[in-house]
């Protein structure tokens, strides 16, 4: 599903870091992957640059055998089967809910106005919004947000979901909520590679965890083995800080 | 949204109203002082001869144009048509009903008069401010356009249309507005009318075109609406770019990562917000815009600051017309200032 071949990224501005360092990765179709590691580890550039939303500087990266990195791919063909979720949600200010969810089935994949609105409605209902559907996000709490946001990326039928720290920026009470869609969508199959610092989500639902460090996969494992039997100093040290 | 609670009557404290009585006073005082100092000089104050610079009744005598005899008169409703027959040909004159001056059979002859009627017609002020509201509206329409273009081109990534849009902006907001005016009429005018006329193919379409025998030229006001909305379109310009990078990355990187293209993600996402944010300061730019027509007057377009002076040079009543003059443009600037601020009110509600 995804193939990710010595990828290597590195900022300049507003100073020289090395982001990613030689990372490499497959994940299969219908696996949960889970990526943690302390701020600055390069785990939210990993999961950007799958999307191209940040161009990585070598290396290869294939998702469904195309070639994300190659100048002539579509890339806006391949962006609408990766979905993405944010830490900020980003929903459109100047949009209904609804309207967020229907604006890019709409734009993008040419599905006539009762088709898509028929998704909305199906969609928004699965995330337990289906009475929000004609507010402006604004109105909605931050849990709420980010459920409309998943709706939003689900619309598309993607084939892979990512997640970049969707419950960064939630109240404590909100996270759990969100957390449920996201084990419901686990549970059907979807691929899914989630940057987050929930270890319970992590321990409960991952196929994988993924230890980053310094730009680089530290340590690769089942959830089982990576939190009870960690190998590596780094991540038992990480562990130890946040467990 | 109204939800606040009915504003109670605050009572004011009482030097609130020693300075509302101040103010009046200073306003009496200075209107008082502008009327003495006119008196001292024996300016005459004559009110009564400016309305007929908005309106005026004016006479239209409609009058035969061959010699003959009236052949038929035939009243029609409001309307009456008169039949002149003349050696070889025959004539036939529609005026209002009012005041018939010829009855069947007279003989007439070429210039006499058949019917007298009155008619309300614009005066000079008001054609010179509908003439500024002609040239304010298609320049402000243009300098949209410019403007969005030129702005969307100073965020290109690609030199020729980001170094383009500098060069414009820079160039535009460098030099005086007076300058332009004239460069657009008596450099790139003359060129372009010059060229236009020295071209026999090209004067023959435009003749064909416009159904005329005579040399087709661009007039005056077409440079004046160039100088105004290339003018505008640059301070349009910086604030699109402006409000384009207020908005934040995340709505670009989310409408992108959902597949759109560059143009979806501006057209459905980044323009509807960055255009609502920058409505205030287009607002003052566009009344800007209006104040700024008055300079057109300089290269023969009559709009409402050339018409005045020449009501003035006619007239002798400076003060009065001047006085009207500035009140017209307060009239368009705030009604054009409301409207916007209702379109904003508009915009953010919904």
């Amino acid at each position: 599903m995804i193939d990710v071949r010595h990828i290597y990224k590195t900022f300049l501005v507003p100073h020289r870091v090395e982001a990613l360092v030689d990372v490499s990765t497959t994940i299969a179709p219908g696996e949960v992957v889970v990526v943690i590691g302390p701020s600055g580890s390069g785990k939210s550039t990993f999961l950007r640059c799958l999307n191209r939303l940040e161009h990585a500087d070598a290396g290869h990266i294939f998702i469904d055998g195309i070639d994300m990195l190659d100048p002539k791919t579509d890339i806006n063909k391949v962006r609408a089967e990766v979905g993405m979720v944010f830490q900020s949600f980003n929903l459109f200010p100047h949009k209904t809910v609804l309207q967020n969810v229907t604006l890019a089935q709409t734009v993008v994949r040419k599905r006539p106005k009762a088709e898509a609105h028929d998704k909305a409605m199906a969609l928004l209902t699965k995330v337990g919004l289906p009475d929000k559907v004609n507010v402006y996000p604004d109105q909605l709490s931050g849990g709420q947000q980010q459920r409309v946001a998943i709706a939003r990326a689900l619309a598309m039928n993607p084939k892979v979901m990512l997640f970049d720290e969707p419950t960064s920026a939630l109240d404590p009470e909100m996270i759990g909520e969100v957390l449920e869609v996201m084990k419901t969508l686990a549970r059907e199959g979807m691929t899914m590679v989630v940057v987050t610092h929930e270890m319970g989500f992590a321990r409960e639902v991952a196929d994988r965890v993924i230890f980053m460090d310094a730009g680089a996969i530290v340590e690769v494992g089942p959830p089982e083995h990576f939190f009870k039997n960690p190998t590596h100093d780094r991540t038992k040290l990480f562990l130890s800080q946040i467990l | 949204m109204g939800s606040f609670p009915a504003a109670r009557r605050v009572r004011r404290p009482r030097s609130y109203y020693i300075g509302m009585g101040i103010f009046f006073l200073m306003l009496a005082g200075l209107i008082g002082f502008i009327y003495y100092s006119t008196l001292k000089i024996d300016y005459v104050w004559r009110w009564y001869r400016v309305p007929q610079y908005f309106l005026y009744h004016d006479t239209i005598e409609k009058r035969a144009e061959i010699n003959g005899i009236v052949q038929s008169i035939t009243q029609k409703g409001e309307t009456v048509t008169i039949v002149v027959g003349g050696d070889e040909e025959t004539e036939s004159y529609t005026s209002p009903a009012v005041d018939i001056r010829v009855s069947e059979g007279d003989v007439i002859y070429s210039g006499d008069v058949l019917t007298v009627h009155q008619k309300w017609k614009a005066g000079i002020l008001i054609q010179g401010m509908w003439m500024t509201l002609k040239v304010s509206i298609i320049a402000i329409i243009f300098g949209i356009g410019i403007g969005l273009f030129t702005g969307l081109a100073r965020l290109s990534e690609n030199p020729a249309l980001k170094w383009s849009a500098v060069t414009y902006i820079e160039l535009i907001r460098g030099s005086p507005l007076l300058v332009q005016i004239f460069i657009w009429y008596f450099a790139f005018g003359t060129l372009m009318n010059t060229l236009i006329a020295k071209n026999e193919g090209l004067q023959h379409v435009l003749r064909g075109l416009l159904r005329t025998e005579q040399i087709v030229q661009v007039p005056p006001l077409w440079f004046g609406v160039a100088a105004l909305a290339f003018f505008t379109g640059a301070y349009v310009a910086e604030m699109v770019r402006a409000g384009i990078q207020s908005i934040h990355r995340g709505q670009t990187e989310a409408a992108r990562s959902l597949g759109m293209t560059y143009g979806q993600c501006m057209v459905h996402v980044i323009l509807p917000q960055a255009l609502r944010r920058v409505i205030p300061p287009l607002a003052g730019q566009f009344i800007s815009l209006i104040k700024d027509s008055s300079l057109l007057g300089i290269i023969a377009i009559r709009e409402l600051t050339k018409a005045t002076r020449e009501v003035v040079t006619t007239s002798f009543q400076p003060f009065e017309l001047w006085t009207v003059c500035a009140l017209l443009y307060l009239f368009l600037t705030f009604t054009l200032s409301m409207a916007l601020q209702y379109v904003e009110r508009r915009t953010i509600t919904s």
